[in-house]
């Protein structure tokens, strides 16, 4: 029932790949027509907020839910129709899902008995996956005599015993405490590097997905929105809700002036931007648009300079190495303009109330269209 | 922290009121023990003197005996059947959709408020015309429909505490569904079985008004001998007979919620 | 392979009980719709005679008794049962929690004969509360409570109440103590709070306990056969009367039919009810 394909135009076997797969839940579609190709050893993140089908995907890569159309490809073989269990993947869960009633050293050898391995094979992978995961001498306890951080390092080893052709992790972080997770992700990162494992990690923590992705799929309602490497994401979002889903993002009241192929000029006030032309593609000149810009990319500077916006402090924030400052921009930015400013200068040197000029690095913006009614942001 | 007097009395009375209660829950119990070491033959209360002679008589007659043994069979089949039906129903019930889902559960849970003369009277009408006659399956057939909403209840409670991600997990890991089934969620389960069985065994070895439409002379068991005893002596054995079943009872209920948590099995623990 | 593998073993014996149930249910059916013929086991052709002789005033009044005596029974079971369930789910002490469910459930697990002989000797002429005032002087005859509704009721109430307070104290044990905390934080005292917060949220697991002490008690045979002594006719009594002293069967079906058909139906308005309350509640 299996067929090899190399549906790949240039001839690689990807890992894992889908193409046109829908999921409906009754008369919500979970996943619509998701199209991705991850290459043998690559981290992929599946990034979005709650209810975005992140973790409907993850569900269908692993076997757990049937899709309503399209077909899955793990190392090049067709599995839409594979049961779970014959699909050969490693998954770490959220909870670590790990086997109350047996011991650590028994749930790691699980996957191994399933298939058959000899009990001196077993014992010796077993004691190399605890090695891996530093619990070496931890074989015998319960999963509940161990702490969450050492819960997880089981649950990965006990995913990654079995060699599988693809790990999945379902927000393995989330039930961590915040000073773990950080050592965790860097842990988890080697180990994978180390292995070479296809992994693909569902998470709804941009910071996460940053920080550990070789790429990152932005998904949201649905659909996943863009697929690239994080800082190109982080940098060059493809839509509205990839720019304010990824990083913090000030939003600003512009007008597009001019399109010259795939540029175009767009103006906050006098201020003039080249964006990229793709995602206002639709507009014509002179309407409205949204002009995004990252707190890090504007400078604070004296007002009344030509070509730059005035505006007023609302608020200083000090955290620690650097100070965030809310700008108070009447008629250009419908809330309150975020820059942050390195260092703590910028508590003494622009006190609450002061009229100052901001500065918007020319070559960090983006502009969207308006937010239509239905959309989501 | 300083409390108003009239918190207080409110505390004091409704302590009070759930001491007449239970007080009330276990009168009988203590009047029926008093009865059992009475020496004479006739209740009468204060007893003017003790003896065990009533519960020698109740051990020792004839069709207590008989009612005794036929009970345990019955109840050893009936809730062993039950136990083995209604844990599989439930897994069907809580991990699947099927047609007809609501209707089947609706029709097994039913025995719940379908008086047990009711379903009683049915199975004899239904012997009677199948030709099959009133044996011992009548009785057991009886009982496994009784006893079968409380195993499934009991089982579907454990069932919605076994995380589903450790059956995902272990698929994921390469086990069969029959594997999983067997390594995984049977073994998280076996509380919820013991205590399901425990529940169906202790409910069928009791039942009285199904059983007494259903059973013979030959079939009888405990509850109605016991019924058919008061009805033609008004001696203490079957006081004595009483305390015996109240004590095992207590026992094993004591036991069950030493081992199992009672409250959890009945679901009367919420925080 | 299938996505529901175990779909078929695990149900198939769940049908065939089932469909034994509905056999039985029909047998009952078709028994209501022959004629008795007097002196025999067999029936005779089919008629409804026994459904119209149930419209005379003695099988009437016994509904009607009937019907009176499960609401009364389920009344005074839920008063009696809801301060348990209550104390129940809210002791602290996990020993006290132990004590209070031993009690308020063994009975649970007793059987009907056993406690309804115990009542007997609580409620008889020579029994433990006559003996008792006697000897204290309250009283100079027995007063009659055997063979009475009284006596009837008071035992009834005693085999539901178990079932009541585990039904009360399910519903309890679920609603969220922080509701009670901050409606005293809004200056409700603690009888405005149980009025206006607890009782409204364990509606639920009134009904639920109402229905069954219902159900149960209409399904109830030992204890009025035995504490009523002929005296107080019941659904439950006079099936037994017409299907084992006169052997008319059909009908005693009919009777059982009819008695169904009530237990339903007052089951089915009882939830309607709460849902109309909740309805009003929520508006």
């Amino acid at each position: 029932m299996s067929t090899v394909t190399e549906r790949s135009a240039a001839g690689t076997r990807m890992a894992v790949q889908l193409d046109g797969v829908t999921k409906r839940f009754g008369d919500s579609t979970a996943l619509h027509e998701a199209w991705l190709k991850i290459p043998p050893g690559e981290f992929m993140t599946l990034l979005g907020p709650s209810g975005c089908g992140k973790t409907t995907l993850l569900n269908l890569v692993a076997g757990f839910l049937e899709s309503d159309g399209g077909e899955i490809f793990i190392d090049g073989t067709l599995v839409t129709e594979t049961p779970a269990h014959r699909r050969e993947i490693g998954i770490v869960f959220q909870n670590y899902a790990l086997f109350p009633h047996m011991t650590v050293a028994k749930n790691i050898a699980y996957g191994l008995k399933t298939r058959g391995v000899n009990p001196a094979e077993i014992s010796e992978r077993v004691d190399e996956a605890l090695a891996m995961v530093k619990l070496t001498g931890y074989g015998e306890r319960r999963p509940r005599q161990l702490s969450g951080g050492q819960q997880q390092r089981v649950a990965l080893a006990r995913a990654l015993v079995i060699r599988p052709k693809v790990l999945l992790l379902d927000e393995p972080f989330s039930a961590l405490d915040k000073n773990l997770r950080g050592s965790m992700q860097v842990e988890l990162k080697e180990i994978q590097r180390r292995l070479g494992v296809t992994t693909i990690f569902v998470t709804h923590d941009q910071g996460e997905a940053l920080s550990m992705s070789d790429r990152i799929a932005v998904m949201s309602a649905g659909r996943i929105r863009q697929i690239a490497a994080p800082g190109e994401i982080y940098s060059r979002p493809g839509d509205r809700f990839v720019a304010s889903f990824v990083g913090d993002v000030n939003v600003f009241a512009g007008r597009l002036e001019s399109r010259d192929g795939d540029r175009s000029v767009v103006s906050v006030g006098d201020a003039a931007f080249s964006v990229t032309a793709q995602p206002t593609e639709a507009l014509s000149q002179g309407d409205a648009l949204d002009v995004f810009v990252r707190p890090e990319h504007i400078a604070v500077e004296t007002p009344d300079i030509a070509g730059r916006l005035n505006g007023t402090v609302a608020a200083q924030v000090f955290q620690g190495d650097h100070v965030d400052l809310y700008i108070d921009v009447p008629g250009r930015a419908r809330e309150w303009v975020l820059v942050r400013c390195p260092g703590v200068d910028a508590m003494t040197q622009w006190p609450k109330g002061q009229r100052v000029g901001l500065a918007i690095r020319p070559d960090a913006v983006a502009a969207f269209p308006k937010e239509s009614a239905g959309e989501q942001a | 922290m300083r409390r108003s007097l009239d918190r207080m009395a409110l505390d004091v009375s409704g302590k009070i009121l759930v001491l007449l209660i239970l007080a009330f829950i276990i009168l009988p119990a203590l009047v029926v023990t008093l009865t059992a070491f009475n020496d004479k033959a006739i209740l009468s209360f204060p007893p003017k003197a003790y003896s065990l002679r009533w519960f020698q008589r109740a051990v020792e007659y004839g069709d207590f005996r008989k009612g005794f043994w036929n009970g345990l069979i019955v109840t050893v089949w009936a809730s062993s059947i039950a136990l083995v039906i209604g844990a599989g129903f439930a897994y069907a019930l809580n991990r699947y959709s099927f047609p007809l889902k609501r209707t089947l559960e609706s029709i097994l849970l039913s025995p719940l408020v379908i008086p047990h003369f009711t379903i009683g009277l049915g199975l004899l009408m239904l012997s009677a015309l199948s030709g099959a006659g009133r044996g011992f399956p009548l009785v057991v057939f009886a009982h496994v429909v009784l006893v079968l909403p409380f195993v499934m209840r009991s089982v579907l409670i454990s069932l919605q505490n076994v995380d589903t991600r450790l059956e995902m997990a272990a698929a994921s890991l390469g086990a069969s569904p029959l594997r999983i089934l067997l390594t995984i969620t049977l073994p998280l389960l076996v509380p919820g079985l013991i205590s399901g069985w425990l529940f169906a065994a202790i409910l069928s070895f009791n039942e009285f008004t199904a059983t007494l439409f259903v059973s013979t002379q030959a079939t009888q068991t405990l509850p109605v001998a016991m019924y058919n005893y008061v009805r033609e002596y008004a001696d203490p054995t079957l006081a004595a007979l009483s305390v015996i079943y109240i004590v095992v009872t207590a026992a094993v209920l004591s036991l069950a919620n030493a081992f199992f948590g009672l409250g959890k099995v009945l679901n009367v623990d919420g925080h | 392979m299938t996505a529901k593998p175990f779909l078929r073993p695990f149900v198939s014996p769940a049908v065939l009980l089932a469909f034994g149930l509905l056999a039985a249910m029909f047998a009952v059916l078709q028994y209501s719709v022959r004629a008795y013929v007097p002196g025999s086991l067999d029936v005779g052709g089919f008629t409804l005679e026994n459904f119209t002789t149930l419209l005379r005033p003695l099988y009437a009044l016994a509904f009607w008794q009937t019907v009176v005596l499960c609401l009364e029974t389920a009344a005074f079971t839920l008063l009696l049962g809801y301060p348990v369930a209550y104390a129940l789910v809210r002791v602290r002490s996990p020993a006290l929690k132990s004590v209070i469910l031993i009690i308020a459930v063994t009975p649970l697990f007793l059987g009907e004969v056993v406690r309804t002989y115990s009542w007997m000797i609580v409620l008889g002429n020579n029994g433990f509360v006559n003996s008792l005032l006697l000897a204290l002087g309250v009283i100079e005859r027995p007063v009659q409570m055997m063979f009475t509704t009284f006596g009837v009721v008071v035992a009834l109430v005693h085999v539901t109440l178990p079932i009541m307070v585990i039904m009360l104290a399910a519903g309890l044990s679920h609603i969220d103590l922080n509701y009670e905390k901050a409606a005293q934080s809004l200056g409700a005292g603690p009888i405005r709070t149980f009025m206006t917060v607890t009782l409204p949220l364990s509606m639920p697991g009134i009904v639920a306990g109402f229905s069954t002490a219902f159900a149960w008690t209409f399904s109830a045979f030992a204890t009025p056969q035995l504490i009523g002594g002929g005296k107080v006719n019941t659904v439950s009594t006079l099936v037994y009367q017409l299907g084992f002293a006169s052997f008319n069967f059909p009908f005693a079906a009919s009777l059982s039919l009819t008695g169904l058909a009530l237990t339903f139906a007052a089951i089915a308005l009882m939830r309607q009810g709460t849902r109309a309350l909740e309805r009003m509640g929520a508006q």
